[in-house]
């Protein structure tokens, strides 16, 4: 798998690629803003890019700003935004618009570096991957009301792992149950949601936008 | 409140100063009014001398009620003159009955020289109502003057040539002369008082509304003068006396000083109408100062002329300009003011100016109303400045915040996640390169050590912890931080919230003299004065500092105000730069 990574902190950046490199990924370049991102995306075509939220000129949103120019022109590719701290505000608005191929994480996921590679290729092959973090925020900020309020306490579980972007094996792992019972309560989770048979992933997505939006 | 009173400029003040008569004179006058009135009643009641006619007994008790109305009226109005005049018209009143009946032939000669002197303080009642008194046009005066001829010249002329009867000054009787004499005499005297109505008529129908009413007891006179000049004519033509007309006449002369004391007691009326307006204004909020004085007055023209600050000129709530003192001689103006300020000016009927008492008490109503709302707007103002300072303050708390999380963010939170990936970088290696390891290791500590000091400086921007050691020790701290030799002079404890709003000062400056003032020394000195603890921080830069300009400045402004201190800024180009601070501390 083949990378790009920016963060305008150098010392950052070298210690993710360093690690990155280190998990056997291909980084094939580096980058210290959001111009030279778009650039380096433009010449290398990378699988995934890895864009920190915060970068200069303003170090505002320019990582977002990036990201939505990035998928408007390599819609193919993923895109993991990394941040120093949870944000419900733009990058929220992000992921509910498009959640496929999108990872939201919290910068210290990166030094699980086996974890993070994971993340990275479940993104890439289509998945949607939120920051544990995040989805905790959305959970205790959910109140009962919304179309959400119809699962058990243990489907909204499974949900928020599925919007973590786990697969039905590392949520049985997680929960401690087998990858069955976990398609069980998938299955249960579309039906309630009203999601129409059909393809698997697909299905996964849309329950994360329904999740995300419920939230936003 | 300070005592409101009226300026000088006001006709108003000298009716309150000019001296009413001594206390003597005063006791002289009602004695003698009332002692001459018993005599002159004297034969109607002992039924001595000559018969005595009903309308005789009325006009023996003419003088007495003129003579009484004006006493009181003088000693109401010391300043105006007409009391004085209808007191003189009285006493005259009291020469005929007194003297006529007389046995004494000099006493019925005077008597009948001047039966009738009276009417020149009459005439001259009549004429000033308006102006207290006093004859202010040559026409008045030459009207007045001109009854000399019937009264006094033909008068004398008359009882030259009259039969010696009781005169003295008999000379040539000759009753066809006296006939004659008689005829212009009594022709000059009834055109006079027929052009003195005239003339009253003509001014009541001039006047606003209020001075009708003040010209009522001229009007009465007036018609009395008519009365006898067609009682007067009517002799000449019927060749007798009419008894009727002369009734009418001497009951119509007691009507001047009634009217006139009835002006009188209408203006204390008029007082009812003030506690009505105190009332209103006290009571509705938004009634119009001008609208509730109007009604008050009874003057729908009045205006409250408010004074255009920084300026000479007046202008009406509406912000009409308004002269003052109005053009119109039946306007007149008074100024309201508060403190020897003046706030407004009152723009009424210059008939007011008869009731003296009225407008003084009027002014000073409108001058409590117009402080009163004064009072209001500032305190609206001070309301809305201090919602002003508190939006800044919070908003100053929130960019506090924001800087704060940015610094956290791009510093300390950056470095750790840094020194986090370095360890997990070294975890990998420990084993298989311990000397990158090891480097590693030491780069990570170096990271640990700058972030401490980050942390540590972030502290002390939230609150200065060295400030639990005093506000010397934390001023102290701050000048040897400071890149300009700064001396700390300060030998004091305040409260906890003034040593932190003066260190915040110190530091405010302090950043401001190393970043703009090239200074090569300042000083901050901290000092009590009384129930004000003062913090001055001064550099001997090149000035030119914008206390307006820049938020630092403003937030600390804020700071100040909240404690009700006072922040300044000194700043004149090339002379350095004084920031001072004013806190109260009780």
């Amino acid at each position: 798998m083949r990378v790009v990574v920016a963060d305008d902190s150098l010392l950052v950046r070298k210690g993710i690629v360093t690690l990155l490199r280190e998990a056997g990924i291909e980084v094939q370049a580096e980058a210290a803003s959001a111009d030279a991102l778009l650039a380096a995306v433009d010449e290398h075509r990378p699988d995934v890019a890895i864009v920190d939220i915060r970068m200069p000129p303003a170090f505002d949103d320019e990582g977002i700003q990036a990201a939505h120019a990035l998928r408007a022109k390599h819609p193919q590719m993923a895109i993991v935004l990394l941040s120093q701290h949870v944000d419900f505000g733009t990058a929220m608005l992000v992921l509910a618009e498009r959640p496929e191929r999108l990872g939201y994480l919290l910068k210290d996921r990166v030094t699980n570096v086996t974890e993070f590679a994971a993340t990275l290729r479940r993104v890439a092959a289509g998945g949607t991957a939120l920051d544990p973090e995040v989805v905790q925020r959305l959970l205790a900020s959910r109140a009962d009301n919304g179309p959400l309020s119809v699962l058990t306490e243990r489907e909204r579980e499974v949900l928020a792992l599925v919007a973590e972007g786990r697969s039905n094996r590392g949520i049985g792992d997680r929960l401690g149950v087998s990858e069955r019972a976990v398609q069980k309560h998938v299955t249960a989770i579309f039906d309630k949601l009203g999601l129409a048979p059909g393809e698997d992933d697909n299905r996964r997505i849309l329950a994360v936008l329904l999740y995300l939006r419920s939230a936003s | 409140m300070s005592v409101l009173r009226l300026s000088e400029s006001t006709p108003a003040l000298w009716r309150f100063t000019d001296p009413r008569p001594k206390t003597v004179a005063w006791v002289a006058l009602w004695t003698g009014a009332i002692v001459l009135e018993l005599l002159a009643l004297l034969p109607v009641v002992t039924d001595r001398g000559a018969p005595v006619t009903g309308p005789g007994i009325v006009f023996s008790l003419v003088g007495g009620s003129f003579a009484a109305c004006g006493l009181i009226a003088w000693n109401r109005r010391p300043d105006s003159r007409s009391g004085a005049l209808m007191t003189a018209t009285g006493f005259a009143f009291f020469l005929l009955p007194l003297l006529g009946p007389r046995d004494s032939e000099l006493a019925q000669t005077i008597g009948n020289l001047t039966a009738d002197w009276w009417i020149f303080f009459f005439v001259a009642l009549l004429l000033t109502f308006l102006t207290a008194g006093r004859l202010r046009t040559r026409f008045d005066q030459a009207l007045v003057a001109s009854f000399a001829l019937p009264v006094v010249v033909l008068q004398v002329l008359s009882m030259l040539v009259s039969p010696p009867e009781g005169n003295l000054l008999s000379a040539f009787p000759d009753a066809g002369v006296s006939d004659a004499v008689d005829k212009a005499q009594r022709f000059t005297l009834g055109g006079l008082c027929v052009i003195v109505a005239v003339v009253v008529g003509a001014r009541w129908l001039r006047a606003s509304r209020r001075r009708r009413l003040a010209l009522l007891p001229s009007v009465a006179g007036g018609a009395c003068l008519l009365l006898f000049a067609m009682v007067l004519v009517n002799d000449l033509v019927t060749g007798s006396r009419s008894e009727t007309l002369l009734w009418i006449a001497a009951c119509s002369l007691v009507s001047v000083p009634a009217a006139f004391l009835a002006g009188l007691l209408r203006s204390r009326l008029a007082r009812g109408a003030l506690t009505d307006l105190m009332r209103t204004l006290r009571t509705q909020r938004n009634v119009s100062l001008q609208q509730a004085l109007a009604t008050t007055l009874d003057d729908p023209l009045l205006t409250v002329a408010y004074r255009l600050p920084g300026s000479l000129g007046y202008a009406d709530a509406s912000g009409e300009p308004v002269l003052v003192p109005p053009l119109e001689p039946a306007r007149a103006s008074a100024r309201i003011e508060h403190d020897g300020e003046e706030l407004a000016a009152l723009v009424y009927d210059a008939g007011l100016d008869d009731d003296p008492e009225l407008l003084e008490a009027v002014v000073a109503a409108a001058a409590i109303a117009i402080e009163n709302e004064r009072l209001q707007a500032e305190s609206a103002q001070r309301v809305l400045e201090l919602r002003a300072s508190r939006e800044r303050l919070v908003a100053a708390g929130d960019a506090e915040r924001r800087r704060l999380e940015r610094n956290l963010h791009d510093g300390a939170q950056q470095r750790l996640v840094a020194i986090a990936l370095q360890l997990r970088i070294l975890q990998g290696r420990i084993r298989r390169d311990p000397e990158a390891a090891e480097e590693l290791a030491a780069a990570a500590g170096d990271e640990l050590a700058l972030s401490l000091a980050e942390l540590r400086e972030l502290a002390r921007g939230i609150h200065p912890a060295v400030l639990e050691h005093g506000l010397a020790a934390a001023l102290e701290s701050l000048a040897s931080r400071s890149p300009v030799p700064t001396t700390v002079a300060c030998a004091l404890k305040l409260p906890e919230p003034l040593e932190l709003a003066a260190y915040f000062v110190a530091s405010e400056a302090l950043a401001n003299v190393a970043k703009y003032s090239r200074a090569t020394s300042a000083s901050v000195r901290v000092w009590r004065a009384g129930d004000t603890a003062r913090i001055e921080i001064a550099d001997d830069g090149v000035g030119g500092a914008d206390a307006s300009s820049g938020s630092g400045l403003r937030g600390l402004a804020d700071r100040v105000e909240a404690l009700d201190g006072r922040l300044s800024v000194v700043s004149p180009p090339g002379a350095g730069t004084i920031v001072a601070a004013e806190l109260p501390c009780a």
